[in-house]
């Protein structure tokens, strides 16, 4: 498998975009400029990353809580994802949606999703879709260890196995389901050892590592593509934040932590990018300045825009309708 | 005091074999039950203490408090008080610390990798692996109750290690005069240049194989050597092959369920500690035992040597063998 | 004019969409081979093909899901639950994905999926087969609800269902899929929100739905020995609702009943109540009589089914008490 300088340099900036945005979002938040609920995927990058880098726009993703990452792996905008996290009507979802309903249908994101496990299902109709359309587009369906025991996700891995649907399940194990610690919530080490029970492959991976995970993903969507049927690929990863903005995190230990810390996805590649003499750190830099420029666009762009009209909150519940306001 | 150590490791299901090829793991719940099998086994015949090395998923805790609670527990089960990585330093560790308190026999539970670890730290201590995965050489796929019970034969110190055990070959890997690791069986040299998923599975980016021993009943990338020459574990020798375009062609299981066509394009045999200089020309990466190990750049010099300094492997049957021919197992 | 059952002309509805628009599949619990456990799909796998009518593994949650992102991405799907009962169990899907996405996207996507609801008492099938739960699915801005009582309206309903860009709940009584009635020999769509006045009158409205609306009719007929002339509205669709037809005739009778067969507590009769009294009070000469079932499960014997589940008598003293 050829690692191009294209990929690793798109790798590269994908996985350095979500980490500043992110990091620009716990700012905004905690400055009180976002409102809501915020679930970071700070450390979780090379996933996101080392998945999306092998599929194309007519791909689909289903998402989940910790979106914004996923967005970002998969070429949403940074501008309107901002715009949206402000509430502003330039946002994504016109201010109705705010982080954990992000979308970007054009892009093939079939919206992050406030329920645990509720994209699972819908990635499965997804991918019965594409099938039924004659089309080869692969759909990745993104979910946490806490999801994987939800009902969803056992009823989807066995309809997607039934039926071979060109779905990646990609299990982004961060250890913890919300405070709950994964060796509290199940029974199991390696989630990937579930498609065993459905009849299809599984395997897992280091999430934190990019080239393993898109060197599985790779295989996975080439499966998924050439109708061979589902995958599951469980990606060993740590969210370096709380579950969401302001959790104390007193469920887990510092050193915990910091050990993850240490392993650290972005350092990783661009050791490897500098040591294989792929691209020198003025280009690493350059790129870092680049995104650097775009984030402090999007972040005036989110402020400099309008509100949307309070009479708007009763449009789009239907096609056809508008249901009834309020005279204040 | 009769004593048996056991190292189980619980990282399976990292391998891409399981997607790429059919392959298939022994996953951890059952490596519990293994691991219950040969305590149960080894206590019937005389061993009273058993060393189990800590684990993330605490397969051994599970495994000894599950048969106390059901009261079958007779040996003394101790868990390791050790730090955890949850990464392959945990097994160097249970392994030096089973050797220090002087366990008869090491049975581990994992794949070439696992046993590589092991291998890497034990002097004299004879090693019994048994295979959790589609991909193995090294251990076998045995049943726990029988190794349990070949564990107790061996650590009973009745016979002779000579009778019940191989001395292993292995290959040193040596950057300048530095040993940076050790393979059991193989050591890959391939033009990928990074560890990524750790299995080696994609045959066309192979140039290079080192072997300790080769067989055409065995898979992976010894069985392409297996298929050219039988190389014993017991033979003085060991292989080199150089694959390329031109060349003879043979067919060989490079992976479960994956029978490729594969150019020998120079065949070698090695002599024990006869030194395989090799300079890469490219960047690439040695794959020791199936796992990408060691990143490799243009113009690094590595030596390969093999040698009769890996462990005393328990050759199972011929222990059973001398067990029943002494009435090991007659009750008296 | 043909006749057709309500059954038949269901089936007839998914038939002529099918036919007319190749995004148009059926999925849900023995839907294929066995024609679904009220034989509604029976036969459209053979026109169709196993591809497009799609038995499920019994997966309730994964059922709506899937209908959600095969809506999502191109596909018109017609989902059925077997029971009603068993929508509690693909509530999250419906509930808090499918009608609420399009809101949630900012309007950037639109969900075309039918959910098919068999609801509804009688034959003895005890608690956990005979609810009816529109009142959970009215309740739930997103999802629009209809329910024919006709083979007539259960034909061209579906059509504009299947049609509707968003999604619908079907609800379909199983004691009338074997009613017979008249239907247009040319399958034509009935709009949603359109309600139809099946008995006019002058002295009371009674709004009834479902199975409910041929047990007013036949409560009418013995009000008529007496003189008494009823007015019956069927809704037709629960939501959008068709207030205008269902107020002009309140406001031409000055009184109302409201008949359902859902547990009355909470039920959709009650926000149908709440709508006549908050909007029209001024046109009531008597307070609103809601008639639905008692507030318990629905029992399995015959003879505590039928004292729980309202029937004419029920409407016949319902309509006295406010004369």
């Amino acid at each position: 498998m050829e690692l191009t300088k294209e990929l690793l340099l798109n790798m590269y900036t994908k996985m350095n975009k979500i980490r500043k945005f992110e990091e620009r979002v716990a700012e905004l938040f905690a400055q009180g400029k976002i409102l809501g609920f915020v679930h970071l995927y700070i450390g979780e990058e090379a996933t996101a990353v080392g998945i999306c880098e092998n599929l194309t726009d007519k791909d689909y993703i289903t998402s989940t809580h910790r979106g914004h990452g996923h967005l970002i792996a998969k070429g949403g905008d940074l501008k309107f994802m901002m715009a949206e996290l402000y509430g502003k009507a330039t946002g994504y979802c016109k201010g109705k949606g705010g982080s954990m309903h992000i979308a970007d249908v054009q892009k093939g994101i079939l919206g992050a999703n406030g329920i645990v496990g509720g994209g699972l299902p819908i990635a499965c109709g997804a991918g019965l879709s594409a099938k039924l359309r004659r089309t080869d587009q692969v759909t990745v369906c993104f979910f946490g260890d806490g999801a994987s025991n939800q009902g969803t996700f056992h009823e989807a891995l066995n309809i997607a196995s039934i039926w071979k649907l060109p779905v990646v399940f990609v299990c982004e194990n961060n250890l913890y389901g919300i405070s709950m610690r994964q060796d509290r919530h199940q029974a199991i080490a390696d989630i990937a050892d579930r498609a065993m029970a459905y009849g299809f492959p599984g395997v897992t991976v280091d999430g934190n590592d990019v080239l393993a995970v898109y060197e599985a993903a790779r295989e996975a969507v080439k499966r998924a593509r050439e109708g061979a049927g589902p995958t599951l690929i469980e990606c060993k990863t740590y969210r370096w934040r709380g579950h969401f903005e302001g959790d104390p995190t007193v469920y887990r230990p510092k050193e915990e932590v910091e050990e993850w810390m240490a392993r650290d996805p972005i350092p990783r590649l661009a050791r490897y990018i500098l040591d294989n003499n792929i691209a020198t750190e003025e280009e690493l830099k350059e790129i870092e300045n680049n995104i650097i420029r775009e984030l402090e666009e999007a972040v005036r762009f989110a402020e400099e825009s309008p509100y949307p009209e309070e009479t708007s909150a009763v449009e789009d519940v239907y096609t056809d309708l508008v249901e009834e306001g309020r005279v204040r | 005091m009769r004593k048996i150590g056991i190292i189980a490791n619980p990282a399976s299901g990292k391998d891409i074999r399981r997607l790429v090829a059919h392959a298939t793991i022994v996953d951890n719940n059952e490596k519990v039950n293994i691991v219950k099998r040969i305590i149960l086994a080894s206590q019937e015949l005389g061993i009273e203490k058993i060393y189990i090395m800590a684990d993330t998923f605490n397969i051994g805790y599970k495994a000894a408090s599950n048969l106390a609670y059901l009261k079958q527990l007779k040996a003394d089960v101790e868990i390791l008080d050790m730090p955890l990585t949850a990464g392959f330093k945990d097994s160097m560790v249970a392994a030096s610390m089973m050797e220090e308190k002087g366990v008869g026999c090491i049975v581990s539970l994992g794949g070439d990798g696992t046993n590589r670890a092991i291998a890497k730290v034990i002097k004299d201590t004879p090693l019994l692996p048994i295979s959790t995965g589609t991909n193995n050489v090294y251990p076998s796929m045995i049943e726990g109750t029988v190794a349990g019970i070949a564990a107790a034969v061996v650590a009973s110190g009745l016979f002779d290690k000579a009778a019940t055990c191989n001395k292993n070959k292995r290959i040193e890997i040596y950057k300048g005069r530095e040993l940076v690791d050790i393979a059991l069986i193989d050591a890959v040299i391939s033009k990928e240049s990074f560890i990524g998923a750790k299995a080696i599975w994609d045959p066309k980016s192979v140039t290079d194989i080192f072997v300790t021993r080769a067989h055409p009943a065995s898979i992976g990338f010894s069985s392409i050597v297996g298929y050219k020459e039988i190389i014993d574990d017991g033979d003085d020798v060991g292989a080199h092959v150089q694959l390329g375009a031109e060349g003879e062609t043979i067919l060989a299981p490079i992976a479960p369920g994956v029978v490729r066509e594969i150019n020998i394009k120079k065949f070698n045999l090695l002599k024990l500690d006869e030194d395989y200089i090799y300079n890469a020309e490219n960047r690439g990466i040695i794959a020791l035992d199936g796992e990408r190990e060691i990143p490799v750049r243009a113009g690094d010099c590595i030596l390969f040597r093999i040698s009769r300094n890996g462990p005393y492997q328990v050759d199972i049957r011929r222990t059973l063998e001398i067990a029943q021919k002494s009435n090991f197992f007659r009750k008296v | 004019m043909r006749q057709l059952t309500y059954a038949e002309a269901i089936r007839e509805a998914i038939r002529n969409e099918m036919r007319r628009d190749p995004r148009v599949f059926i999925l849900g619990e023995d839907v294929g081979k066995f024609g679904g456990c009220f034989g509604v799909t029976q036969g459209l796998i053979d026109e169709f093909g196993e591809e497009l009518v799609r038995d499920t593994p019994i997966s309730e949650e994964a059922i709506a899901g899937v209908a959600v992102g095969a809506a999502a991405t191109g596909m018109r799907p017609i989902a059925e639950i077997m029971f009603m009962d068993f929508v509690t169990v693909a509530m999250d899907q419906l509930v808090n994905q499918a009608a609420k996405m399009r809101y949630m996207f900012g309007g950037k996507i639109s969900l075309p999926m039918v959910i098919r609801l068999p609801e509804g008492g009688g034959l003895q099938a005890a608690a956990q087969h005979s609810q009816c739960l529109e009142a959970w699915l009215t309740h739930v801005p997103g999802i629009k609800v209809v329910y024919p009582s006709t083979p007539k309206d259960a034909l061209g309903l579906l059509i504009s269902s299947i049609r509707d860009d968003n999604p619908v709940a079907f609800i379909e009584h199983k004691l009338l899929y074997n009613l017979k009635g008249e239907v247009p020999d040319e399958n034509e769509p009935i709009p949603l929100g359109v309600a139809d006045v099946k008995r006019p009158g002058k002295d009371v409205t009674i709004v009834a739905t479902g199975l409910m609306v041929h047990k007013a009719l036949n409560a009418a007929k013995e009000l008529e020995k007496e003189g008494i002339e009823a007015e019956i509205v069927d809704p037709r669709t629960l939501f959008p609702l068709d207030k205008e037809t269902i107020f002009n005739s309140v406001k031409k009778t000055h009184k109302v009943v409201i008949v359902t067969e859902e547990v009355k507590r909470g039920g959709w009769g009650g926000e149908l109540a709440a709508l006549i009294a908050e909007e029209i009070f001024d046109y009531l000469d008597a307070q609103i009589v809601r008639i639905g079932s008692l507030n318990v499960p629905i029992p399995f014997t015959t003879v505590l089914e039928n004292y729980v589940i309202p029937n004419e008598i029920d409407i016949i003293n319902g309509v006295k008490s406010i004369l």
